[in-house]
């Protein structure tokens, strides 16, 4: 086994010195490694970005897509930084890339994979039934600060969802019972159903509650307001949900990078096309309407914006770990 | 009692062999819950509540299907395997797992022409030519079915990747 | 009846060559991927979505669910065939299927399985159409508590099914529950029972221990016995077929609860899996005969596929309406929908109604195609067992370990593979029954994590499962009915005899 990886690193290194000099290019089939099941959030984001690629023709080789969602997308990033130097391993993920290894041993560190881009931010939105007495955030805080607080619903265990209900809490005072469930989509219906009382879903995970009039939206956690549009449900449009920092929670952002990962030691040569290939993909208007139709914050970053971003995002979040004791050594 | 010297093995060893890995295999579960917390919190169960008490299930059950097979030892005392089917079993499960083996360093498509070769010739006995001929069949109908038109990778190994094939 | 006249819409729109052709093309490649064992029902739909970004919703999703459709009747094919389910959902099915073909009765088992299955997946649409609008509102009302009741009583109807010693049914589920415990435990998302091997954190995947335990098992069992497959080589004769279909009224009672079990399940989302395996475990407990049930009983083929063909179908509802999917094929599927521009959600009956009923309508010709294709092809499959066994057997093998290899891409899945082989060897010549551990690895860590989720709704109190709704309550008692079921009977029983002589 050993002496595979070793003649298949020798081939590449082969390969590197006569393409090294030109422009990188991939010369055999790229594998995109999505790090959740068929159908996530990050799978369509994966998805959309080949078929644009496929469309225009931004990449010769051909494009394999393989969903590693096990241990909440971790099987993902284990196999993405299997070997520190594979430049045809292109990961997506968001920033749990960086959370998971956090709270459990994974199998993987964080620094094995480097960000190549992000290119968008998935909002975060306190979401209530529409059938409940919360008009807006303050009334739903007063309430949750009351007795045993409230029933909130998210996605995953110690992830981005339950992360931010214990900054809410942390900010405000208000108490939480959080309720994992498999998927923002499973949380969604929960909170149809008025099983839960409240959950944190991106605009995506609630977009079908939210048209029919099931679910309300209270505020965004984002320094400014969502792209404006027509109105989605019967009298909101996402530009009218104020934000929550002006709706007494402090905290002024909070969003979800989509994020694609390359093994750290992949050439810089190969990690500039891949930079200019997805640059090329997010000025596409397939991707404004993809942008568009989920929800989410269109901005491209990469390099050492990209690198600072997810510094300081995981700072914040390792400090919200260690209060509520998941950190694992 | 049949005649002993076609016996290999008898239903009760094999009882007591079976349930006493169940009975291991409980232990570890076990331990492995021990460390995660296998008390019930104020939110429930803990990680470990579950497999803890399913790994102690395991080994009482395993004991008493040992206690069980001892006492009832009269009627277990049939012929587990007999030599002819024990070969049988070893011809049949040696060259699979020699497919395993080759594999794990080959590839899955050299793992599978040596094994269907090998098989072929030795077992079937077909004639080398007419071997040959299916097992490179079979490589290009599989590597043509997965990699090309369902586009599902398999292990590959070292002859792959000096061939250039991805 | 609206949605009668949206239903004659929706076939309006479908009826066309091209939409046929789409059908066709989905169900062939459907059965295709169905009967190589590694590739499923969610490879090919993933597979083809990158074709659909060019065509109109209606025409790509008549694509991926008659694909769907096509991989559910070749997954059937495998289970009776070989021992080698290709979904969980056909586990059931390999139970009295496989003993049908070993006894050489493959073409009436295979057309048994399909034309129960296509019944079943006509009751599933039929349900849907009439009562679209309740069903989205009766899935509202699920919650942790009810799933967990209807978990609970797919274990309950299952319960008692393996006859010999009660140590070894204990052993056999409580190994599938601790194979199912392994890898990321959802609910506080920290590892368990991985031991430090980094392989195991996405869990040991249900499809390599059937795999295992069902196809190599099995294989190992035949050579010991010598058999190399003469009893399956048998003569195929269209009058089989013939025979089979008109076999199927005396089944009339066995399709009638399977399809409503189906139905339930499908609705209630319980999903496909569950719904196959209560199914079985009620044919047998109200069969007449219960002997003849894991040694190739029809109505043990029958019973399954109904069911899991009726849950199949009925659990696109929720998908559409809800946005949750069924099942791992429905879950890529509604991706497919998003990039399409629709939102999967209770607006989408309203906002497309002609997609909505297009698909529905389509499920009704989607099946009768497939149903139709299964059947012309069923000789040709039937055939592959004529190859000699020295061919077919290491064939059979590789096909196994390329499935179970393919499942994740890991190396571990080999020697998981060849493990759960051996396993499943022993413990069926031991008498151990297999199919609680099979039940147990398929929803024990849904089952686990219901009933967690319920108990934070709960703070800890076991009442939930009584008081949360009169739906969880009415569950529960079902199921506790079913466990003390035959308890009950001889006290009944006991009774009657009590009285007779007074």
């Amino acid at each position: 086994m050993f002496k595979a990886k070793l003649i298949t690193t020798l081939l590449a290194s082969a390969l590197y010195a006569t393409a090294a000099a030109a422009a990188w290019v991939p010369e055999k089939p790229v594998e995109f490694v999505v790090a959740s099941g068929a159908g996530g959030g990050t799978d369509i984001f994966a998805r959309t970005i080949q078929s644009i690629i496929l469309k225009y023709k931004l990449m010769n080789a051909p494009i394999v897509v393989l969903n590693k969602g096990g241990g909440a997308g971790s099987e993902g990033f284990v196999y993405g930084s299997a070997s520190l130097d594979d430049a045809y391993k292109l990961t997506f993920g968001t920033n749990n890339e960086y959370l998971l290894p956090l709270v459990a041993k994974m199998g993987y560190t964080a620094d094995m994979l480097v960000p190549v881009t992000a290119l968008a931010l998935d909002e975060f939105l306190i979401w209530v039934n529409a059938n409940s007495p919360y008009t807006d955030a303050k009334s739903f805080i007063e309430a949750a600060k009351k007795g045993d607080g409230l029933k909130m619903g998210g996605s995953q265990s110690k992830d981005t969802d339950q992360t931010l209900a214990s900054m809410i809490s942390e900010a405000t005072g208000a108490k939480f019972t959080y309720i994992p469930f498999k998927s923002g989509g499973e949380a969604a219906v929960q909170l149809a159903g008025a099983h839960i009382d409240a959950n944190l879903n991106n605009p995506n995970e609630n977009l079908g509650q939210f048209k029919a009039g099931m679910v309300r939206p209270l505020c965004v956690f984002s320094s400014q307001r969502m792209a404006a549009g027509p109105k989605v449900s019967k009298d909101m449009a996402w530009s009218d949900i104020p934000l929550c920092k002006d709706s007494g929670i402090a905290i002024d952002n909070y969003q979800m990078p989509r994020t694609v990962w390359l093994p750290a030691k992949v050439s810089p040569e190969a990690i500039a096309f891949y930079t200019t290939m997805l640059k090329k993909v997010s000025e596409t208007p397939e991707w404004k309407s993809y942008i568009e139709k989920t929800s989410q914050s269109d901005r491209f970053m990469t390099g050492d914006e990209l690198r600072a971003y997810t510094k300081q995002d995981a700072e914040r979040a390792t400090a919200v770990f260690k209060r509520e004791k998941w950190i694992v050594q | 009692m049949q005649n002993p010297s076609g016996i290999l093995m008898t239903r009760l060893t094999m009882e007591i062999a079976v349930a006493l890995a169940a009975a291991i295999a409980g232990a570890i579960v076990c331990y492995g819950s021990l460390e995660i917390g296998t008390g019930w919190g104020d939110a429930g169960p803990q990680s470990g509540y579950f497999p803890f008490y399913i790994g102690l299930f395991i080994v009482i059950a395993s004991c008493g299907v040992l206690v069980e097979s001892v006492i009832e030892q009269r009627r277990y005392k049939q012929i587990f395997l007999t030599r002819e089917q024990g070969y049988r079993i070893l011809t049949f499960f040696l060259p699979m797992l020699g497919f395993v083996a080759v594999s794990m360093v080959l590839g899955l498509y050299v793992g599978l022409g040596l094994y269907l070769f090998g098989v072929m010739t030795i077992q079937g006995g077909y004639r080398i030519g007419k071997a040959l001929a299916v097992c490179a069949c079979t490589i290009v109908l599989f590597y043509f079915v997965f990699e090309k038109w369902f586009q599902v990778p398999l292990l590959k190994g070292p002859i792959e990747a000096l061939l250039k094939i991805y | 009846m609206e949605n009668f006249g949206n239903l004659m819409d929706g076939f309006g729109i479908v009826f066309s060559f091209y939409h046929f052709g789409l059908m066709a093309a989905g169900v062939l490649l459907g059965i295709l991927v169905g009967v190589l064992p590694g590739l499923g029902a969610p490879n090919g739909v993933s597979l083809l979505i990158p074709l659909t970004f060019t065509m109109d919703p209606i025409s790509a999703i008549i694509l991926l669910t008659s694909m769907y459709w096509g991989a559910l009747f070749g997954g059937s094919t495998t289970s009776i065939l070989f021992n080698i389910p290709g979904e969980p959902s056909s586990v059931a099915t390999t139970f009295d299927g496989y003993p049908m073909a070993q006894q050489g009765k493959a073409t009436q088992a295979l057309t048994l399985a399909f034309m129960s299955a296509g019944i079943g997946a006509l009751v599933g649409v039929t349900v849907i159409t009439v009562l679209s609008g309740w069903v989205t509102q009766f899935a509202l009302k699920f919650s942790s508590p009810e799933y967990f009741a209807v978990y609970l009583l797919t274990f309950c109807s299952f319960i008692g099914m393996g006859s010999s010693s009660p140590f070894k049914s204990v052993v056999s589920m409580m190994l599938g529950f601790a194979f199912a415990a392994v890898g990321m435990d959802g609910m506080a998302g920290n590892m368990r029972l991985t031991f430090g091997i980094t392989e195991l954190i996405k869990g040991i995947s249900f499809l390599v221990a059937v795999i295992g335990l069902f196809g190599l098992g099995e294989l190992l069992q035949t050579m010991e016995e010598g058999l190399r497959f003469d009893g399956i080589h048998a003569r195929i004769k269209i009058r089989d077929v013939w025979e089979a279909i008109l076999s199927l009224p005396k089944h009339w009672m066995t399709l009638l609860r399977s399809a409503l079990v189906g139905c339930w399940m499908g609705i209630t989302p319980g999903g496909p899996t569950a719904a196959s395996f209560m199914s079985y475990g009620l044919a047998k407990r109200f069969a007449r005969k219960k002997d003849g049930f894991g040694k190739g009983e029809p109505a043990g083929v029958v019973a399954p596929e109904t069911a899991d063909h009726s849950a199949g179908t009925c659990a696109i509802l929720p998908m559409l309406a809800l946005g949750v999917p069924g099942s791992a094929t429905a879950a890529v599927m509604m991706g497919g929908l998003m990039i399409w521009g629709l939102t999967p959600g209770p607006m989408l009956f309203i906002e497309r109604p002609d997609f909505v009923w297009s698909t529905i309508a389509s499920m009704y010709m989607g099946n009768v195609m497939a149903v139709i294709l299964v059947l012309t092809t069923v000789p040709m499959f039937a055939a592959i067992l004529r190859i000699p066994f020295s061919i077919i057997g290491p064939m059979i093998v590789v096909v196994c370990f390329i499935g179970a290899y393919q499942i994740s891409g890991a190396r571990l899945d080999l020697w998981l593979a060849l493990v759960f082989g051996i396993a499943g060897y022993l413990l069926k010549k031991l008498d151990y029954p297999i199919a609680p551990m099979v039940l147990a690895m398929v929803l024990g860590d849904k089952t686990e994590d219901a009933f967690r989720q319920s108990m934070i709704f709960s703070k800890g109190s076991l009442g939930i499962f009584w008081t949360n709704s009169t739906l969880v309550a009415t569950i529960m008692t079902l199921a506790m009915l079913l466990l003390f079921w035959p308890l009950i009977g001889r006290l009944v029983g006991r009774l009657r005899q009590q009285r007779t002589p007074n």
